[in-house]
């Protein structure tokens, strides 16, 4: 587009021609420029958020672990009940070598506390997994606790008064130490995804919410995929259209734009206190969340249904197919690939939905993950809801972190979901 | 579906249709359609002679496809479609509460005017038919079925190589004829063919007709077309309709060379329409 006018062919261009016609080329220019700062601000929202996410987030996919040398003797644990044993013990008298000399009993539980408050727990797992190892010494490499991770990651500033540090210069020179020594590590955190929340950073992860978030998400699919297709394939392929399909089909549309929480408020109502179902189970997490899957699920199934074109429907009642047969045979698998895009789309939705969870009571603080649809459970969305909500500095990264993996499952949903429409989709 | 305000009234229409029918294939008395308030045909009676080709010639929006589809009641899943009037089929009535649609489909094919073949393979097409109405017993059974229902239309030798390839990749005129392969497989006595060559190229549309020629001689076959010259080529039995009446029917050459209303003639020679 140029601001030069080009002569009409005929005859020359008037003042006032020209003048519109420069009018109108800027009248363009300006449109498309709206457009442009839109797209950009737009992303420069996006760009932020994940920057943002990626630079908090970040710490929380490594952590830090120390190398300790634990003597196990025979005398703290019998190799006959290794689980039995004084662990608590045997985790002092490591902690104990880690820095040369004679220690105070307050300066040794000062040193205790460079190692996760989970120490001895995972002492005794690894003396249970292999008691061979009774009457020797053990090393292992053992997370440190947050204060220490923060510090070994930066995120401490060691120039801040001491008196304004959650780690004092003692047992910042005895981190250093252990660093010196070679025996800090820092390394991928394997943790955020094997382990379930923990009241401890270091130790927290998200393998109960994932699980959770699984099951909620299995029982959703299981509830709203066959309820909203038969749904959908009745009002749109049986039902007569009429005053009653018509009322129908807009408290379809209207239960779609019901705030969440709403149904969250109905779950507790209806499945926890009259049914009897138990809080924060996954299972009910996943009826709540099949009530706004549902009429997602029915709308782009009836628009998948409809955009299957008359002339199949045709063909099918031509050589004397009946509607079901019209319906199972020809027209439910032609719609099958955007019904199946939409549904992986309103699954991504509940798999972010926070607020109805809350109301069922899966934010609970739950340290193992859950064995079925009936233990007490969270969801990826409330764990990031539990955590931002928590006072230890390890948590602001592992916000972050948890947000980050919650973004990536919904991509790859709607990834999937992109891949089957660009794949299956049909031209007529 | 199918009512009359006077019973009396409906019996009497069928006792003309069954009384008419003698060597008819189909006989018609009084069929009006409505769609909604909107009458879209007028006490049409027609008799259609069996292993002929009748041709229904007439201008858009005539109602000569509203009759064609109902005598197959295809028109039944237009929920504001209704019909009075008698359809026989062999002396039976199509119409009667007790006929099963589906089986009377398998009896009176259908070819649309948009080839519309199922977007399965050239053989999963023919053999969904017979398939849905357990016309074979056995794998070999169904196999003969689609080759001789191939064969007859003339489409066996195109396609035999690559039976397992969708139907949707044949060319257009090929697609047309699985799709009259389709409708045979089910062995019905009467095909109906609504403009089943508007959409095809002058040279796919006479190997079209002329399969209808040879199939004439195993079937009744009623084609509705709004090609004055295919309907001239193809059919013994011409019915002329305008506005949704029925103007005039009878042997094709006295319709073409001398018909006996205006309206007729004005078509014809291309005054109207």
């Amino acid at each position: 587009m140029t601001d030069t006018a080009v002569p009409s062919p005929g005859h020359a261009p008037s003042a006032a021609t020209l003048a519109r016609r420069r009018r109108r080329y800027a009248a363009d220019r300006r449109l498309r420029a709206y457009g442009i700062i839109a797209i950009t601000f737009a992303l420069g929202l996006l760009a932020t958020l994940v920057a943002s996410l990626l630079v908090s987030g970040y710490p929380a996919f490594t952590q830090t672990f120390v190398r300790v040398d634990f003597p196990i003797s025979e005398d703290l644990v019998d190799p006959a009940d290794p689980a039995e044993g004084n662990f608590r013990k045997i985790m002092q008298e490591g902690v104990s070598t880690l820095i040369p000399g004679e220690h105070s009993p307050r300066e040794l539980r000062a040193m205790a506390g460079i190692l996760t408050n989970n120490t001895q727990f995972l002492l005794r797992d690894a003396v249970v997994a292999d008691p061979s190892v009774i009457g020797g010494t053990l090393t292992m490499k053992v997370p440190v606790s947050d204060p220490f991770d923060q510090l070994n990651k930066g995120l401490v500033d060691r120039n801040t008064p001491e008196d304004r540090r959650r780690l004092n210069d003692t047992e910042i020179g005895w981190f250093d130490a252990l660093a010196d020594e070679g025996r800090v590590s820092r390394s991928f955190n394997w943790g955020l995804f094997t382990h379930a929340d923990s009241r401890f950073p270091e130790m927290a992860g998200l393998k109960g919410a994932i699980v959770g978030s699984f099951y909620a998400l299995l029982v959703c699919f299981l509830i709203s995929f066959p309820v909203g297709i038969a749904a959908a394939v009745y009002l749109e392929e049986f039902a007569p259209k009429n005053r009653a399909t018509d009322i129908i089909e807009v408290n379809i549309n209207n239960l779609a734009a019901v705030p969440s929480i709403v149904f969250g408020l109905l779950g507790l109502a209806v499945f926890i206190q009259i049914f009897g179902l138990p809080r924060s189970a996954p299972l009910v997490g996943g009826m709540v969340l099949s009530l706004m899957t549902l009429p997602t699920i029915i709308i782009v199934t009836r628009n998948a249904l409809k955009a299957v074109p008359p002339s199949i429907r045709e063909a099918g009642y031509g050589v004397g197919a009946s509607q079901h047969q019209v319906t199972m045979h020809h027209v439910l698998p032609l719609a099958m690939p955007g019904i199946m895009t939409g549904t992986i789309i309103g699954l991504a939705q509940a798999l972010g939905e926070t607020a109805p969870l809350l109301l069922v009571g899966m934010n609970a603080f739950i340290t193992s993950p859950p064995g079925g649809l009936l233990d007490a459970s969270t969801a990826l969305p409330t764990q990031i809801f539990i955590w931002a909500d928590s006072p230890e500095r390890g948590f602001v990264s592992r916000t972050s972190a948890a947000i980050i993996v919650l973004l990536g499952f919904l991509i790859v949903m709607n990834a999937i979901a992109i891949f089957l429409r660009q794949r299956l989709e049909r031209t007529w | 579906m199918g009512m009359l305000a006077d019973p009396m009234e409906k019996v009497k229409s069928l006792g003309d249709a069954r009384a008419a029918s003698g060597s008819n294939k189909v006989s018609t008395r009084d069929v009006s359609v409505f769609y909604g308030e909107k009458q879209a045909l007028f006490d049409v009676s027609v008799d259609i002679p069996a292993n002929q080709v009748t041709a229904f010639i007439g201008p858009s929006g005539c109602g000569k496809s509203t009759f064609l589809r109902c005598i197959n009641r295809m028109n039944d899943t237009i929920p504001v479609a209704r019909m009075t009037g008698a359809i026989t089929l062999d002396d039976i009535d199509i119409y009667d509460p007790r006929i099963d649609v589906v089986e009377l489909r398998a009896r009176v094919g259908m070819v649309f005017q948009k080839p519309n073949p199922f977007p399965k393979s050239i053989f999963e097409n023919v053999a969904y038919g017979p398939k849905i109405h357990g016309m074979t017993r056995n794998k070999s059974e169904l196999e003969a079925l689609v080759a001789s229902s191939l064969k007859r239309a003339g489409l066996w030798n195109e396609v035999k190589d690559r039976l397992h390839e969708p139907g949707t990749g044949l060319s257009g005129g090929q697609q047309q004829r699985l799709c009259i392969a389709r409708a045979i497989a089910t062995r019905p006595e009467v095909v109906l063919m609504d403009e089943p060559c508007s959409a095809l190229d002058p040279i796919a549309t006479a190997i079209v007709e002329e399969l209808i020629d040879e199939l004439r001689s195993n079937y009744t076959i009623i084609i509705v077309t709004h090609s004055m010259q295919q309907a001239a080529r193809v059919s013994q039995k011409t019915a002329f309709f305008h506005l949704g009446k029925l103007i005039e029917h009878g042997r094709t050459e006295d319709i073409f060379s001398n018909p006996r209303e205006k309206q007729t003639e004005d078509y014809i020679t291309g005054k109207i329409g």
